[in-house]
């Protein structure tokens, strides 16, 4: 007799619910970490997770991925990718490594409490190899952009940002603090693991790995490339809790976790993966279209996935395809415009060339974006740099706590309502409905502009509030990553 | 803006490492200073006043256990993830070969009957209390007060899934080579009605909902999974060599140097909180009072089932590990 097979074995893994006697149930498994209750616990044993490893399997395997992504990363360090790198590229590196590795990181403390609390012997197990897998995610992409600190201090971000009060990093942070980091573990493996998850970080990882590779940032692209083949198997965790919901009266509750999920995620990767794949990654460089990405990998795959469950496509789909082809842009132009409180120089990206591009595959682009961009263009060809930088507060949403967009000229999308005597603003309709589901979970959230009117930056100016962001603290405040040499083509000498 | 001149010095490490004046290491680059929910002063920015904040306030915030500078920790072994990939593939590359080359010299087939009944009663049924330790790791894992100390609770979850993983192959194998037992059909039964295990079945659901975090990591750390080890892993490797089960012995060898690993971080943790402030002693003391009786008579009584099995020798182990940390018990 030889080595016994994987299946041979595995069951007795995860035959491991036992009835609980010198204390209760509802101590062991509480509802607030637990969820679905009213559910026995027995229900949960037919738990079967879709992507089995064993232990042995995963060491082996993960040992190897290791192997594969550190020995790229020692190659390209003497291949000095920093300095041959495009600004462009630069900048989209520097915004995933300040926004990425410590989120990861807390998706670690997220798979440790379905360890603990998962009523499923099966997601406890799977728990604990996401647990390390989002350990790797975090160690490996800080690994990486360790190596261009000395050259570069704006990668210090990758560990500091979540120290600071910066509103990108409160953006995030807030994402993370309300899908990860607060809900009971059912909830919370609907929210992450199967929208955040399997939805969209397939556009970060696969996307920009295709940029990144053909910037010729292949240590970036095979690493993240990596990060992903973990991601499809812990991502998986979710669906069998999904039918668990569907077959015992939780229905409703799945529905609206998908729902809101999904929308705040798509909000937040507008900006991490939208705003690099249409405007920093080089022109030559870029695969798709930020647009194209989300139509291949979200509206099919996701779309399939929701049908495959029983689950309904979002009540807001029909908004939710508009915003595919404008937040972003609204967002670029935000960030760019307040480019002093960023992490990162930004890249314009709005070249002739470029706007080219963009109008093809945002037809109308020029007659509403492009029109906010000649503003802009106009005071920079002719020296007037202070009017290219906006002297009021912006709006925050009060849920996504990004700046409220819109098509320039056309549409704002701000909501409001009325909530405990407090006027409280929102960046659509959806970012609305989800403070509605649920107004004592998001209404002491202190936005950016509310902590400034609190008198909380001190002293109230631009000067403070960056100090408070981290800007003149952890880096100096940023500012274009070309220097602006793309505007040369645009002042008047150039076009005579 | 344009006029921006660069203020701020490049950097050698991250600035938070940049103090230390000497090349961080690998370790140090990728574990330290990651949380942001480090205390009171940094809530959620979501879900501020609902339960999980108020969980973090109770259990972690206001634990008796205190440190002023939690992020400080170190693990002494310094594992990162790749590493730990490096050395448990090596252990269960060795593993796996024990498992195949004794299975070709057909070694369950040759075990005594006293010793198959051992297995039964004693060791296939301890995939209960072995998911009880990983979900426990989970918890320390998921409240922990800093990373550096997350990260060793993740790596001793992946340790007890290793274990829980083996016993489980080991179960299908004797089950196969013995099929009138009732390897793989019993242990539920016998974790929750056999007399000799519900000392450790009392220790271990109370420890799993010990809480606030400190008593958490005392109650398991340093009583409940010692006991544990020194009963399941070290007593079991001695009696199984005795019994001519040489597999099983080698096997928990194995497991020892995970054992031995978690006790590395819990000294240096204790030895980190006490040197801070030395009323942590008083209040870690307090907890072992209150857990140490438990733990023994769990010990004693499951013991009693393993021939040739020395309780009293399992539970002095388990105190000299907390003696020689300077704690009482
Ligand atoms: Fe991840
Ligand atoms: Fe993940």
């Amino acid at each position: 007799m030889a080595l016994l097979e994987r299946s041979e074995w595995y069951d007795y893994t995860r035959m491991t619910n036992w009835t609980p006697k010198f204390v209760s149930e509802e101590e062991v498994f509480p509802a607030m970490h637990s969820g679905m209750a009213d559910v026995p616990l027995s229900v949960f044993d037919s738990y079967d997770e879709p992507y089995k490893i064993s232990y042995r399997e995963y060491v082996d395997v993960q040992r190897q991925k290791d192997a594969g992504a550190y020995s790229v990363k020692a190659a390209l360090e003497r291949a000095d990718m920093y300095n041959r790198a495009s600004p462009g590229w630069i900048s989209a590196a520097k915004l995933h490594y300040g926004g990425v590795p410590v989120v990861e990181y807390h998706a670690s403390l997220m798979e440790s409490r379905f360890v603990r609390f998962a009523k499923a012997p099966g997601m406890r197990n799977m728990g604990c190899f996401g647990a390390m897998d989002e350990n790797r995610h975090a160690q490996i992409q800080l690994a990486f952009p360790h190596e261009y600190i000395d050259k570069d201090r704006q990668f210090d971000w990758a560990t500091q940002g979540y120290r600071t009060q910066n509103w990108g990093i409160l953006a995030a942070r807030n994402l993370s603090d309300d899908m990860m980091m607060t809900r009971d573990v059912v909830q919370t493996a609907i929210m992450l693991n199967f929208a955040f998850e399997t939805g969209f970080t397939n556009l970060q990882f696969i996307g920009l790995s295709a940029d990144a590779a053909n910037a010729g940032d292949y240590s970036f692209a095979k690493m993240i490339q990596s990060v992903q083949s973990d991601e499809a198997r812990h991502a998986q965790l979710g669906t069998p809790l999904l039918k668990l919901m569907m077959e015992n009266g939780h229905e409703a509750e799945a529905q609206r976790m998908v729902d809101i999920s999904f929308w705040r995620t798509w909000r937040l990767f507008a900006v991490l993966s939208g705003i690099p794949m249409d405007y920093y990654v080089p022109l030559e460089h870029r695969e798709n279209s930020w647009k194209e990405f989300m139509e291949e990998w979200i509206i099919e795959q996701f779309e399939r996935n929701l049908r495959d469950l029983g689950l309904q496509r979002p009540w807001y789909w029909d908004y939710f395809l508009e915003d595919l082809s404008e937040e972003h842009h609204g967002q670029h132009i935000g960030t760019y415009s307040w480019r002093p409180t960023l992490w990162w120089n930004p890249t314009a990206g709005v070249s002739k060339n470029e706007r080219e591009w963009l109008e093809e595959k945002y037809p109308g682009w020029n007659d509403t974006f492009g029109k906010a961009w000649d503003v802009v263009i106009d005071n920079m060809a002719n020296g007037r740099m202070e009017q290219t930088v906006p002297g009021t507060l912006p709006v925050i949403c009060k849920v996504s706590n990004l700046p409220v967009v819109g098509i320039p000229f056309k549409t704002a999308k701000i909501e409001q309502i009325t909530y405990k005597g407090e006027n409280i603003q929102f960046g659509s309709i959806v970012d609305k409905w989800i403070f509605e589901q649920d107004p004592e979970r998001y209404c002491r959230t202190q936005t950016i502009v509310d902590r400034f009117l609190a008198g909380k930056v001190q002293p109230a100016d631009l000067g403070g509030a960056l100090q408070y962001m981290g800007l003149g603290v952890v880096t100096d405040p940023a500012d274009d990553s070309m220097g602006y040499s793309w505007v040369d083509e645009y002042r008047p000498a150039a076009a005579e | 803006m344009s006029e921006n001149v660069a203020t701020l010095k490049p950097l050698k490490t991250w600035s938070h490492l940049a103090k230390n004046r000497r090349r961080p290491s690998e370790y140090e680059i990728v574990s330290t200073n990651l949380l942001w929910n480090m205390s009171e002063n940094t809530p959620p920015e979501a879900g501020q006043g609902l339960a999980m904040d108020e969980w973090h306030h109770k259990y972690r915030y206001g634990s008796p256990l205190t440190h002023s500078d939690w992020d400080g920790f170190r693990d002494p072994d310094s594992l990162v993830y790749r590493t730990y990939n490096i050395i448990q593939d090596g252990q269960e590359t060795y593993v796996e070969n024990l498992c195949d080359e004794y299975s070709s010299l057909e070694h369950d087939a040759g075990l005594a009957p006293e010793w198959l009944e051992a297995l039964e009663a004693f060791y296939t049924p301890a995939r209960y209390p072995l998911n009880i330790c990983m979900m426990n790791a989970g918890y320390g894992a998921a409240f922990a007060r800093s990373s550096t100390i997350v990260n060793t609770w993740v790596y001793q979850a992946a340790d007890s899934l290793r274990h829980l993983s083996r016993l489980a192959y080991r179960t299908a194998e004797l089950k196969k080579n013995h099929p009138s037992r009732r390897f793989g059909d019993s242990e539920r039964e016998v974790w929750e009605h056999s007399p000799a295990w519900q000392g450790f079945r009392e220790l271990f659901e109370k420890s799993l909902v010990a809480y606030d975090v400190g008593e958490h990591f005392v109650a398991f750390n340093l009583v409940a999974k010692v006991a544990f080890d020194e009963t399941l892993v070290a007593e079991f490797a001695r009696c199984a060599r005795i019994a001519g089960d040489d597999l099983a012995a080698l096997i928990s060898d194995s497991h020892m140097r995970d054992v031995e690993r978690s006790r590395r971080w819990s000294r240096a943790l204790v030895e980190y909180c006490v040197e801070d402030d030395p009323a942590n002693k008083d209040v870690i003391n307090g907890w072992l009072e209150k857990w140490v009786p438990l733990a023994e008579r769990s010990v004693s009584e499951l013991l009693l089932i393993l021939p040739g099995a020395d309780a009293t020798a399992a539970n002095a182990r388990a105190r000299k590990f907390r003696n020689d940390l300077g704690l009482d018990r």
